[in-house]
């Protein structure tokens, strides 16, 4: 459904992912690992469109990604969870759901009910900023109002960093329920290998912009962490 | 004491101006960070538009406003879109081609107008007063009152009632994530210059039958906007509110009490003093990020 082929990607002039080939089938759970400033942001910011330049081949669903700007992408189903969150902090927990809602082709602007079921904190602040939030709320509500627009495949960069043990727990089973319960389509940027090697069905090592390694899940053995990933 | 109530009312209807020009300057700074030199030129082509339509078709002023505001408007969305645009990340250069845009737009009227000056005549229902507290209040400058509070309410509504406003408010505060939830921003950006000049050329309509209408009439207007939006500060309707009714009043009274152009000095130095101790001026937007 996903599929990248020889794909480049630059800020200025300086290719910050070179010849990555990955791809993601529906319903499917890719991991994206790596250590810091190997790419593994620029590769999820690469599939919305927000780096300054990309070549190579990015397919959605047969579509070319390359050659729509970022609100379309967004239209297309692809759903982003940037590192920090992201939350607007001016808007309510309310608004910034109701954001979410603004890429569906159905014009719909209802907040669909199971995110409140998912985080039940969600309903209870719907009245505050999303600026008063601590992380680990602002978190799910960044995950609520991906849902919010009833996307195809999630993109989730680093959700779980920095944020207390017990939502951490929590928001890994979320993702768990998402992609084996609801078949949504999941691509995670994550340090933590233990959850990648329990929950996806295949990674990519990312070294230095291009892929190291590839393999399915259980194969993000403790040796080839050791080997790419210790510091 | 009729003269004092006077001098607050000549303050009101002074302010009620401003705020409409404020507005416009303040909601273009605050979502495109962009000085925009060209707004006391879309006041004036505001006023030009009311003039032509009451000269030539006949058409009253109150009638002329929703078409002024549709076509300095216009005129905003195209200089946006053609010129702005491309300058986002350029902010020195934005004021350059802004007070570029205003000189060529100035020179056009010029040219096809002249230079002499027109009167714009207030519709006959507005003639007369009223006497309020022993001081003589006129229609008109009622009717500016009532109805820049009337776009103040709209702006309000505009901004945080509806979807285009969320859409600007998001847009505002993290552009980037906007633009990944499907907000386009070039469009919000397009969308909001064109209010801020169709705001510019309804109060440079509405001004008509109170000045006299010239090439260069929208300069010192915007000047005075300018100092009600760094006394505001940027991002709070009700602080530009506040303040261009602190400005508003100000210039009546010093003007009255001493003469115009000590008033001036003195404001000035009131301005300067306030931003030495509050930069970021009297009614910032803040907020925990």
């Amino acid at each position: 459904m996903l599929e990248a082929q020889a794909l480049y990607s630059y800020y200025g002039k300086s290719p910050i992912l070179q010849d990555v080939d990955f791809s993601v089938e529906e319903g499917g759970f890719l991991g994206i690992v790596g250590r810091n400033g190997v790419g593994k942001t620029t590769l999820l910011r690469t599939i919305m469109g927000l780096t300054d330049r990309a070549a190579g081949s990015l397919l959605f669903q047969g579509e070319n990604l390359l050659g729509m700007r970022t609100p379309q992408r967004a239209g297309a189903g692809i759903a982003y969870i940037p590192q920090g969150r992201e939350v607007i902090p001016r808007f309510t927990v309310r608004e910034n759901l109701l954001m979410g809602t603004f890429p569906r082709k159905d014009g719909a602007r209802t907040i669909p009910e199971h995110i409140f079921e998912l985080f039940p904190i969600l309903a209870d602040f719907i009245d505050r900023r999303g600026g008063d939030l601590s992380g680990g709320q602002q978190q799910q509500l960044a995950i609520g109002r991906a849902l919010a627009m009833d996307p195809k495949v999630l993109l989730l960069d680093e959700p779980t960093e920095g944020i207390q043990p017990n939502i951490v727990q929590q928001l890994e089973d979320v993702m768990r329920r998402l992609n084996k319960e609801m078949g949504l389509t999941i691509v995670l940027v994550e340090q933590n290998t233990r959850f990648v090697r329990q929950t996806a069905d295949h990674f990519v090592l990312l070294d230095k912009g291009r892929v190291a390694m590839r393999g399915r899940g259980e194969e993000l053995t403790n040796e080839v962490v050791d080997r790419y990933l210790a510091l | 004491m009729e003269a004092w109530v006077n001098e607050i009312f000549i303050g009101i209807s002074l302010a009620s101006i401003l705020l409409m020009v404020a507005i416009g300057l303040a909601i273009i700074y605050g979502t495109m960070g962009v000085i925009n030199l060209a707004h006391g030129q879309f006041v004036m082509l505001g006023a030009y538009g009311a003039w032509l339509l009451q000269t030539q078709y006949g058409v009253s002023i109150v009638v002329s406003l929703p078409v002024v505001f549709l076509v300095v408007g216009l005129v905003g969305f195209v200089v946006e879109r053609t010129i702005i645009q491309r300058l986002y990340h350029r902010p020195l250069d934005t004021i350059l081609a802004t007070w570029g845009i205003g000189i060529v737009l100035e020179q056009l009227v010029r040219n096809v107008f002249g230079s002499s000056s027109r009167y714009v005549a207030r519709p006959e229902f507005l003639e007369g007063g009223y006497i309020i507290l022993g001081a003589h209040a006129s229609s008109y400058r009622l009717f500016i009152i009532f109805f820049s509070l009337g776009m103040l309410a709209a702006t309000w509504y505009l901004l945080f009632r509806t979807e285009f406003g969320t859409k600007l408010r998001s847009v505002i505060q993290n552009t980037e994530i906007s633009e990944c939830y499907g907000i386009s921003a070039k469009r919000v950006y397009a969308l909001t210059f064109a209010y801020g000049a169709g705001l510019a050329g309804i109060a440079g309509a509405l001004i008509t039958p109170l000045v006299s209408v010239t090439p260069t009439m929208g300069t010192s207007l915007v000047v005075d906007a300018f100092l009600v939006v760094i006394v505001g500060g940027v991002g709070s309707l009700v602080g530009t509110a506040a303040s261009a009714l602190m400005i508003g009043e100000a210039t009546a009274w010093l003007s009255y009490v001493l003469n115009d152009t000590t008033g001036r000095i003195l404001i000035l130095l009131g301005v300067i003093v306030l931003i030495r101790f509050r930069p970021q001026g009297l009614f910032p937007d803040t907020v925990r990020r």
